[in-house]
């Protein structure tokens, strides 16, 4: 009896505690997160009329003209047309090409095993510069550079490793049993294949799928060096915008704010389809 | 059992994919860089272009300022996303939508990370107009020599993904261990430091290294809020390569950095198997 209101202290103690946390964690997440979001809102809002020049703390008035004009400007809906074009096509390359190879690494023991997991995590630790001038020579030869096809094959180099280790991950779990009951009753491997290791991996290639669609969707380097100048993705026209002579800060927020709000939606939808945090540490963080 | 054939088959789609758009790339790269390109000028083998990256101290400044800004960044948010990640193991009221929110930076381009960066600590950036009428101002933070744009563009990006992986590992601690210490008399640091530390120890080597070399390669962000002088390597790569057209140059930096980028992993490698055979099996 005498221990209860011990307890009882030592819980109402780690609730203070608890709730101190939680001010501090929050408080952080607006200073870092939420204002920089805020300012940048702000820039995408300023009245044309008005400026926003320093000393002001906010613009001198708000509007939505620099939204307005994105409707007309028709090189940026060409962007956004050709970025969700092409994230959509390097996420059904990623997934085809990871199928079978991520089951290989999941489900088959061979000897090579441990140097092919290594070469796939290759293109994840060389820069991608260095992958992209590599590349734009060779696609140069073919015919590939500075056109469409040649981005999306050049962005699914980076994508593909992740989408293989997070099916990879996704498919250990898969009991060995159904798939030999499945062949043991007549199935082809590839009627196997399609009913059972497909159906069951499905959380992992939404998963896997939603965030190489993000990863693809805010890719630049790759981009810039295999399409660019003809290939203008969202990215590639933000840094049109950022680089150029003259930088004209309320287009770049509203760029900023196309390219954000879709990655940032998939993304937690990506998340709620995990439901946990083991395909994305299963493919990035164990190397 | 598969027969061997049926394996190739089935890692054929992905092996074979990287091998012909990474591996083949990769491989000119290494050529063109000794000489054996076949686009440009073919000289012949010649070690020229290394001789004239390692000779040529502008070269050997962006080296240097290549590794000062992967070690850098890479330190600093480590040492915020330590602390954080051990917090997010205890619990506080929202907590689950706190462990969504803070993820939010994974998913923001590079390029808007340095776009944030200008307008919030440039010279008449946001903060330093909050700071003006208390008689406070900031340091020259963006194209600023010690380039603490580009390690607040690095950090912003790369605490979260240090949370998220770090945060993995030592939430497959079992509870059981740091309680039984606690029980047996340990106090919070010994705890940290004794058990969640040395087992969390692969996760946090991981994240170090996924970091460090992930932005060994990028040059938009110390493009856009680097200094003039020195530049990165890999800027001087992207303007040897498509400005001057110097595409032997441009590869031979380009294997420099991979090999950076490699013997990092190599080193981690053995780092952590050292630690498993160390701990008898028990380090993951």
């Amino acid at each position: 009896m005498t221990a209860l209101p011990a307890t009882t202290r030592t819980t109402a103690a780690a609730r203070t505690e608890g709730l101190w946390l939680s001010i501090g964690l929050y408080t952080a997440l607006a200073l870092t997160l939420v204002a920089p979001i805020m300012v940048a809102l702000l820039w995408s809002l300023v009245d044309p009329k008005g400026g926003w020049f320093a000393p002001a703390i906010v613009p001198n008035g708000l509007s939505l003209h620099h939204w307005r004009a994105v409707g007309l400007d028709r090189s940026l809906i060409q962007s956004i047309v050709t970025s969700v074009l092409i994230s959509l096509a390097v996420t059904a390359l990623s997934g085809m090409l990871a199928l079978p190879t991520a089951y290989a690494l999941a489900k088959v023991p061979f000897r090579a095993k441990r140097a092919i997991e290594m070469f796939i995590l290759a293109p994840l630790i060389v820069p991608g510069l260095i992958v992209g001038i590599g590349i734009g020579t060779l696609f140069f030869r073919v015919g590939l550079a500075y056109s469409i096809p040649g981005v999306i094959l050049a962005q699914t180099i980076g994508t593909l490793p992740f989408m293989i280790r997070v099916l990879a991950a996704t498919m250990e779990a898969i009991p060995a049993d159904l798939i030999h009951a499945a062949r043991t009753l007549g199935a082809s491997p590839f009627r196997a294949g399609m009913h059972i290791v497909v159906p069951l991996a499905w959380p992992g290639f939404v998963a896997g799928g939603m965030l190489t669609f993000v990863s693809s969707f805010e890719e630049f380097e790759k981009t810039f060096m295999v399409g660019a100048p003809t290939v203008e993705t969202l990215t590639v026209k933000l840094w049109a915008v950022l680089g150029g002579k003259v930088m004209i800060f309320p287009n770049a927020a509203v760029v900023t704010f196309i390219l954000l709000v879709p990655c940032v939606l998939i993304f937690f939808l990506a998340e709620r389809a995990m439901r946990n945090d083991g395909a994305l540490a299963a493919g990035m963080g164990k190397l | 059992m598969m027969s061997r054939y049926a394996l190739w088959v089935l890692l054929a789609p992905g092996v074979g994919f990287l091998i012909l758009l990474f591996g083949l790339p990769l491989g000119m790269a290494l050529l063109t860089s000794i000489g054996l390109g076949t686009v440009g000028v073919n000289t012949g083998f010649t070690l020229d272009h290394y001789a004239e990256l390692f000779s040529n101290s502008i070269y050997l400044d962006g080296l240097r300022y290549s590794l000062f800004l992967s070690v850098v960044p890479t330190l600093v948010s480590l040492t915020i996303a330590m602390p954080l990640a051990v917090a997010l193991q205890s619990t506080f009221p929202g907590k689950k939508l706190f462990s969504t929110l803070y993820r939010v930076p994974l998913v923001v381009p590079g390029i808007v990370a340095a776009f944030i960066v200008m307008i919030l600590f440039d010279r008449g950036g946001e903060i330093s107009r909050i700071l003006k009428p208390l008689g406070l101002g900031l340091p020259k933070m963006v194209r600023d020599e010690w380039s603490l744009g580009i390690i607040i563009a690095v950090a912003w990006k790369a605490v979260p993904f240090m949370m998220l992986i770090i945060g993995g590992s030592l939430a497959s601690i079992s509870t059981d261990l740091p309680a039984a210490a606690r029980t047996l008399g340990a106090n919070r640091a010994t705890v940290f430091w004794r058990i969640e530390l040395p087992l969390a120890l692969p996760g946090i080597t991981a994240a170090v290294l996924l970091v460090f070399v992930g932005f060994t390669g990028a040059f938009a962000v110390p493009l856009l809020l680097g200094p003039i002088y020195p530049k990165r390597l890999s800027v001087w790569m992207y303007e040897a390569s498509y400005q001057e057209n110097n595409r032997g140059l441009a590869s031979a930096m380009g294997i420099v950095l991979s090999v950076i980028a490699c013997a990092v992993l190599v080193i981690y490698y053995r780092v952590t198997s050292d630690l498993r055979n160390a701990a008898g099996g028990e380090v993951r």
